[in-house]
């Protein structure tokens, strides 16, 4: 839970991103045929408390970390990515990506951020097959 | 179309079907002790690095460069098995050295159904070698080329390949959506220069207990008009670093000091009536221990027999097909 002071006024906000409740429909629907899926010992196998994965699920608290984040992306069988951008934050190979050349993919990102993805797909660099 | 993510090839056909996608990775392992016993299902240790070889094209051969595709370190003697992640219906060949690793025939790009010649996804979820008795693999090995050990010498007398090859066909868009209908509930789902020489090919180790799946789909399902392949050459983790610049993964533990430990083998419960036969061209090659046996030399460190105490059994179609030493249930 967060409160903030904005225009004198004080806001009581839960972290009402479609994290938490992302992770927990998926976290139930794999503890439905899968026992191991139980908060305690997802929470076990992330390396984190029981009790700070339910209040996440909950949007009680921010969403965790990207180390942590990427942890529960693998444990779930999710791609880290998308539960990276649910939480809000972008990987930092991603970051580092941009940082080294950050207007030109600025400007790429900016140029395929309308596009179909059969468009975006027709950028991404192929793996190439040669002659054997 | 395929393209590199995260160590991974990811093959798509957006052409074909939204959902036409699939994932194959190479999956560092232990070597089972090449003995004549059947071992269960060695773990999954981290995927090996895979990197574009136009990346290094002025640091490695021509002929590299030619094939195109991707490139990988293994240590000499080093085992892998291959995993698949699909939910669409794929059909998939590999090959070591342009040899089928089902059915042991020089490779075509073409799907064949007598004997069947490809993997279908994503009722198989890995593959660790060559298939040479119905139910059993021989484990693939990493051993330089020229020496004689590989599948690819020992049934074409030459050293020309080596590697791996990989094409995937998806299926046809109708027979997938008629498919779906039918199982709506599952559905949810500085340079340096080498020689030509060719580097490390793919040779049969010891053997494990694994069924290659029937396909029980019809051959005229799979869209053989819409296949993607990629060669995937295999580096000694020597040249590794002077190719790319990076450090090749350290070398797996041996099988008995991994199982020393207490960490979990695996088996995945598959029917004796739905896997393939094995390849009796597969079978007449010598194993790694049989070769160097027969030519004089001493078989490999780490293949004494061991005793695999603790199998964590991956049956049942809604279980989670990880083949992890932390995915062992109850032994940690």
């Amino acid at each position: 839970m967060t409160w903030l002071d904005f225009d004198g006024n004080v806001y009581y906000i839960r972290h009402m991103t479609q994290f938490g409740p992302t992770v927990r429909d998926i976290r139930e629907r794999l503890r439905r045929d899968d026992r191991r899926y139980s908060v305690r010992q997802v929470a076990q196998r992330v390396g984190i408390e029981p009790a700070y994965l339910s209040k996440i699920e909950r949007g009680e608290v921010a969403p965790p970390s990207e180390a942590t984040t990427v942890r529960l992306a693998a444990e779930l069988g999710q791609d880290p990515d998308v539960l990276l951008a649910l939480a809000g934050k972008v990987s930092g190979d991603l970051q580092e990506i941009i940082r080294k050349r950050p207007r030109l993919f600025a400007d790429l990102i900016r140029q395929l951020k309308e596009a179909p993805d059969e468009a975006v797909l027709r950028v991404v660099r192929e793996v190439r097959d040669g002659d054997w | 179309m395929i393209i590199l993510e995260n160590d991974r090839l990811e093959f798509r056909f957006p052409d074909v079907h939204e959902r036409a996608r699939c994932a194959i990775e190479f999956q560092r392992t232990l070597r089972i002790p090449d003995d004549g016993n059947d071992y269960p299902l060695p773990p999954g240790l981290g995927s090996f690095p895979l990197r574009h070889v136009d990346d290094y094209a002025a640091r490695l051969p021509e002929a590299w460069h030619r094939r195109g595709g991707v490139m990988t370190p293994m240590h000499q003697a080093e085992a892998l098995w291959i995993s698949f992640h699909s939910g669409y219906p794929f059909a998939v060949k590999v090959a070591t050295g342009k040899v089928c690793a089902v059915t042991g025939d020089a490779w075509v790009d073409h799907l064949n159904r007598g004997p069947q010649d490809y993997l279908v996804l994503p009722d198989q979820p890995w593959l660790d070698g060559y298939c040479v008795e119905r139910g059993i693999i021989r484990q693939f090995v990493a051993m330089p080329l020229g020496e004689g050990y590989t599948v690819e010498e020992q049934l074409t007398g030459a050293a020309q390949h080596g590697g791996l090859q990989i094409v995937a066909y998806p299926m046809k868009a109708g027979r997938y959506e008629a498919l779906l209908g039918r199982q709506a509930r599952l559905a949810d789902e500085g340079p340096v220069y080498y020689s030509e020489s060719p580097g490390m090919g793919l040779a049969p180790g010891g053997r494990m207990r694994q069924h290659l799946e029937r396909d029980h789909h019809r051959l005229d399902a799979w869209d053989q008009r819409h296949g993607s392949r990629c060669f995937v050459s295999i580096v000694n983790t020597a040249q590794w670093a002077a190719i790319t610049g990076e450090r090749p993964p350290t070398e797996p533990p041996s099988a008995r000091v991994y199982t020393e430990h207490g960490l979990p083998w695996f088996d995945y419960y598959g029917s004796d009536a739905t896997a393939l036969a094995g390849s009796e061209t597969l079978q007449g090659v010598a194993s790694v221990a049989q070769h160097a046996k027969a030519a004089g030399k001493a078989p490999l460190p780490g293949n004494e027999t061991i005793a695999v105490p603790h199998v964590v059994g991956l049956g049942g179609a809604r279980r989670r097909r990880v083949r992890e030493p932390a995915a062992g249930g109850t032994w940690a």
